[in-house]
């Protein structure tokens, strides 16, 4: 048995079951999960007014963020908390969403929360999710079902929501019609070949010899993957600094193959430097910070099988973050 | 400094995990829960894992992980056994030996595997098998000190111990050495009468007041050597465990004058006399022991454990003996309840932590409803995910009458609501109920429900002020582990000339009412009675008060949630699905009611009947 650990949700299309407290079973041994009363991971119930003599920093994620592999105490957003003496860290990282519906968990849990920063982490592989519209469960007789997620497309270069709100129901892969089924996130690229070259315990050796580009899509400005990423941190960004003019951090996530240099992170460094810019955010890149770390220690920042960031992992990203974010944090 | 311990049973029957912090029960449950495979052996991983979550602590952090029996002394006795026996030992020696040395054996690395540590000690600590019944019996019980019994088919070497329990120390004042065993030999009657060694005991138990204890002096002058203060010798050679794997041998079958029933054949009479004299027999045993017991410590009070303390029967005739004052009666008697006692003997003992006190009569088993609890938000996410209908009603009192009438209407409830019982009886967390005042119920609830044998009884769940309206008991009994008589005045009588006559057909017994709540009195109008306090099971006590309020009538049948073969449910999905296969008309799931009505078709292909090995 392991939890039910998500419900649905109107508007992100799911969330954590609020006053969730599980251990989910896993390679690491296992790990603690506790949701406050909002469905998310956070130790922090979400409290509109300051904690006095508190400064806060609002965050924004997927896994990475939520922490899939390690308890809440372990993640970057709790060990920031040590590092930023009197500050509290509000952890809105939602598993396996896309930066889609990061935003809209901003705009549905986030309003009128007082606030000093607030950070968008993006797992680099966001980029794919955001194209999505569906995603792929399981369900407790262990069939593969589908669910809607909420997603935007450009239209006249300007955003438009769709699925919203998703529908309630598991959706039957092979009842939707090709395009639809086009949209199903398989979590990641060559869904086949993956499965083949994983199970022969191939990947890393693949990877390399290769040169695999897990995230082609930040190739091109152009890109039209990246017109919409760029859309939506663009609408994101502005609706932010319009309702409270505070700094924004974009941090991008690196996924392993660039922290142990397997494949090359220059094109989405670039697109994120051009769009700090162009928003007038603070971009903070931690992959120069994860890549001076010897090759034994990065190594040591996803565990043997999932690749989500260890406790290690989670300390490093902390390390690399906590100075931007002081810089920006008022003086206590 | 605060100290938690998580204790471990595994690689026998019923594996399980508890975990204790500072002598507080904090969780326990059977690996079978989770699993869905009935008395699972396996390594209690998810047992684990839902402990862990419930103390919420890192399992780096836990100061002891303990074993519940010890490997090294386990195997001892296999060898031993095979040299004493010989090579016509050879099979049994292979079996144990490989269960040992493929896995008790190798306890931290399967531990490491399952934690990624071995916790602060780093190393797994190993206790004495009947040490650790003996501290599930003892440390939970609401009594400073108390004569300890413990009693089953084999640990180590002890099947039998006879100790005593002072503060938080635990003495073993004499034990009973494999291969004489009461509990082996109750197995070995349970294997011959054609039921399943491990789970078909409890169905001897409920077919005994159907025969006469014809037998029982063939058992006395052929099968074991009964001493006056309790202490025995079984005749080994009479029986199959010793050199074989079975429990039985030719000796035996020509005691009784032929081979054993075949499993799920008829019933006759003579399984019926055989399951008569068998419980006649134990409960002698039980009784002289707990008066020796009762002579060389002096104590007042006696607490059970092992296997043979499910016998609720014999624990019904130990306290109507009133040898000691009070009794107390570990719900998991079983070897499931080992991982509670190791926790607790490693923190009472190795960490010599004191007793937490108590209040009143209150005991520290917490009702033993010590498992995993789904909240509503839980329930109503999977609900809602599954796109399943349900009403839900947030108001207690509404909810109650709801339920209530469905019960007194006739209706079948399926009920998960709070923390799962630890041990083998529901105990009003995870229940099928119904209306004891029905003469229809048993039937109902035996074939369109359970699926299992008809002759067997249902319990009732009373409130515990209305206990003695009902049943000539001297005593609460919390976890439905006393059997006692349904008082004089509400009995019927019944028309049992057939069945006396030689008639084997147990229908026309069981048909007839036999008191004023006949779904719940056994033909020897018997019943195991569970007495139910508003601290014990609020919702539940909430409930059956609500029942009486309707009907007048305090109590209500419960029984397991589960059919035939299948592990008791755990989670909301386990609930719906046992729901929907069997003809259960209402599934209560915390505050939503899922009337089976308005369900859709389960898509359901599985041959769900063959899923689970028949017990």
């Amino acid at each position: 048995m392991s939890r039910q650990c998500f419900e649905y949700h109107p508007s992100t299309a799911y969330r954590f079951i609020p006053g969730l407290k599980a251990r989910v079973p896993h390679e690491s041994g296992g790990y603690l999960i506790r949701a406050n009363s909002d469905g998310f991971r956070c130790d922090h119930e979400f409290s509109k007014a300051r904690t006095p003599g508190k400064r806060r920093v609002l965050l924004f994620g997927d896994s990475f963020t939520a922490g899939d592999g390690v308890s809440n105490g372990h993640r970057y957003s709790e060990v920031l908390e040590t590092l930023l003496p009197s500050t509290e860290v509000y952890n809105f990282g939602l598993p396996g969403s896309g930066t889609d519906q990061q935003y809209l968990a901003w705009k549905d849990f986030a309003q009128g929360i007082d606030h000093d920063v607030l950070v968008i982490a993006v797992l680099v592989e966001n980029i794919r999710r955001i194209a999505s519209r569906f995603r792929r469960y399981q369900n407790d007789q262990g069939q593969e079902v589908v669910f809607a997620k909420p997603y935007f497309t450009l239209v006249n270069g300007a955003l438009a929501l769709h699925h919203s709100p998703p529908e309630r129901r598991p959706i039957a892969e092979d009842s939707l019609p090709p395009e639809e089924r086009a949209a199903v996130d398989r979590g990641g690229r060559f869904e086949t070949i993956r499965k083949l070259i994983n199970r022969a315990g191939l990947k890393e050796i693949v990877q390399k010899v290769t040169g695999y580009q897990p995230v082609p899509e930040y190739g091109s400005a152009s890109n039209p993957a990246w017109q919409l990423m760029r859309a939506i941190l663009t609408e994101w960004t502005q609706a932010e600094t319009k309702a409270y003019a505070k700094p924004i951090v974009i941090m991008p996530i690196p996924l392993y193959q660039h922290v142990e240099g397997t494949s090359s992170a220059k094109a989405y460094q670039k697109r994120f430097s051009e769009v700090g810019k162009d928003l007038g955010c603070t971009v903070h890149d931690p992959l120069p910070d994860l890549r001076n770390y010897s090759s034994e220690d990065r190594r040591k920042f996803r565990f043997p099988i999932d690749i989500h960031p260890t406790r290690e992992g989670h300390a490093a990203i902390a390390k690399s973050l906590a100075p931007t974010i002081a810089r920006l944090l008022p003086e206590i | 400094m605060s100290k938690t311990v998580l204790g471990i049973s595994a690689f026998y029957h019923d594996s399980a995990a508890a975990i204790v912090r500072d002598g507080e029960i904090i969780a326990a449950a059977q690996e079978e829960r989770f699993s869905r495979k009935k008395h699972d052996p396996r390594f209690p991983k998810h047992a684990i894992n839902y402990c862990l979550e419930e103390a919420f602590i890192e399992a780096s952090d836990l100061d002891a992980i303990v074993f519940y029996d010890n490997p090294i002394a386990s195997f001892d006795r296999v060898l031993r056994n095979a040299m004493t026996v010989g090579p016509a030992a050879r099979d049994q020696f292979d079996k144990a030996a490989s269960a040992m040395l493929g896995h008790k054996i190798w306890l931290n690395d399967h531990v490491k595997r399952a934690l990624g540590t071995l916790g602060k000690a780093g190393s797994v600590l190993v206790a004495e098998h009947h040490m650790t019944h003996a501290a599930s019996a003892f440390y939970p019980s609401p009594f400073d000190s108390a004569a300890i019994l413990t009693m089953d088919g084999v640990g180590e070497w002890a099947t039998t111990s006879l100790g005593v329990g002072r503060g938080n120390q635990i003495e073993i004042l004499s034990e009973i050495e494999y291969p004489h065993s009461l509990g082996l030999l109750y197995s070995a009657m349970t294997y011959y009468c054609g039921f399943k060694v491990n789970s078909g005991e409890y169905k001897l138990m409920g077919l005994a007041p159907y025969g006469q204890p014809k037998y029982a002096q063939q058992i006395l002058d052929n099968l074991i050597d009964l001493r006056p203060d309790g202490s025995y010798r079984l005749r080994t050679e009479h029986f199959g465990y010793l050199d074989g794997m079975v429990m039985t041998n030719d000796k035996f079958h020509a005691v009784f004058g032929g081979p054993p029933r075949a499993p799920e054949s008829a019933i006759t009479r003579k399984e019926m006399d055989l399951a008569s004299s068998i419980q006649a027999v134990t409960e002698e045993i039980v009784l002289r022991t707990a008066r020796h017991l009762r002579k060389e410590t002096g104590e007042r009070n006696i607490v059970l454990a092992g296997g043979v303390a499910l016998n609720c029967v014999a624990n019904g005739k130990l306290e109507a003996a009133n040898i000691f004052d009070n009794i107390w009666i570990q719900p998991a008697a079983g070897d499931a309840g080992g991982a509670l006692g190791a926790a607790l003997i490693a923190n009472h003992v190795y960490f010599n932590e004191p007793r937490k006190p108590h209040a009143g009569k209150q005991d520290r088993q917490k009702a033993s409803l010590i498992g995993p609890r789904f909240d509503s938000n839980q329930v109503r996410a999977y609900l809602d995910r599954q796109g399943y209908p349900y009403h839900r009603i947030t108001d207690d009192a509404e909810r109650m009458r709801a339920v209530a009438a469905a019960i007194a209407e006739g209706k079948i409830i399926g009920w998960c609501v709070g923390r799962m019982e630890f041990g083998p009886r529901a105990l009003g967390a995870r229940s099928i109920l119904g209306d004891p005042r029905n003469k229809d119920t048993q039937s109902v609830m035996n074939l369109k429900i359970k699926f299992r044998e008809s002759f067997r009884p249902f319990a009732p769940s009373v409130l515990v002020e209305r206990n003695h309206d009902y049943f000539e008991i001297g005593c609460d009994s919390p976890y439905m582990l006393l059997v006692a008589p349904v008082r004089k005045e509400r009995q019927l009588p019944m028309d049992m000339v057939k069945f006396r006559a030689g008639d084997d057909d147990m229908l026309s017994v069981i048909n007839q009412p036999r008191s004023d709540v006949p779904a719940i009195t056994h033909v020897d109008y018997s019943a195991r009675i569970q007495t139910v306090t508003p601290e014990s099971n609020p919702p539940y006590y909430q409930l059956i008060k609500e029942f009486e309020r309707q009907t007048g009538c305090g109590m209500l049948v419960n029984t397991s949630f589960n059919v035939r073969g299948e592990p008791i449910v755990c989670t909301p999905q386990d609930s719906y699905r046992c729901f929907m296969r069997t003809e259960m008309d209402l599934l209560v799931l915390e505050d939503c009611l899922v009337w089976r009505h308005e369900q859709p078709k389960m898509a359901d292909d599985e041959n769900w009947r063959k899923t689970y090995e028949l017990d």
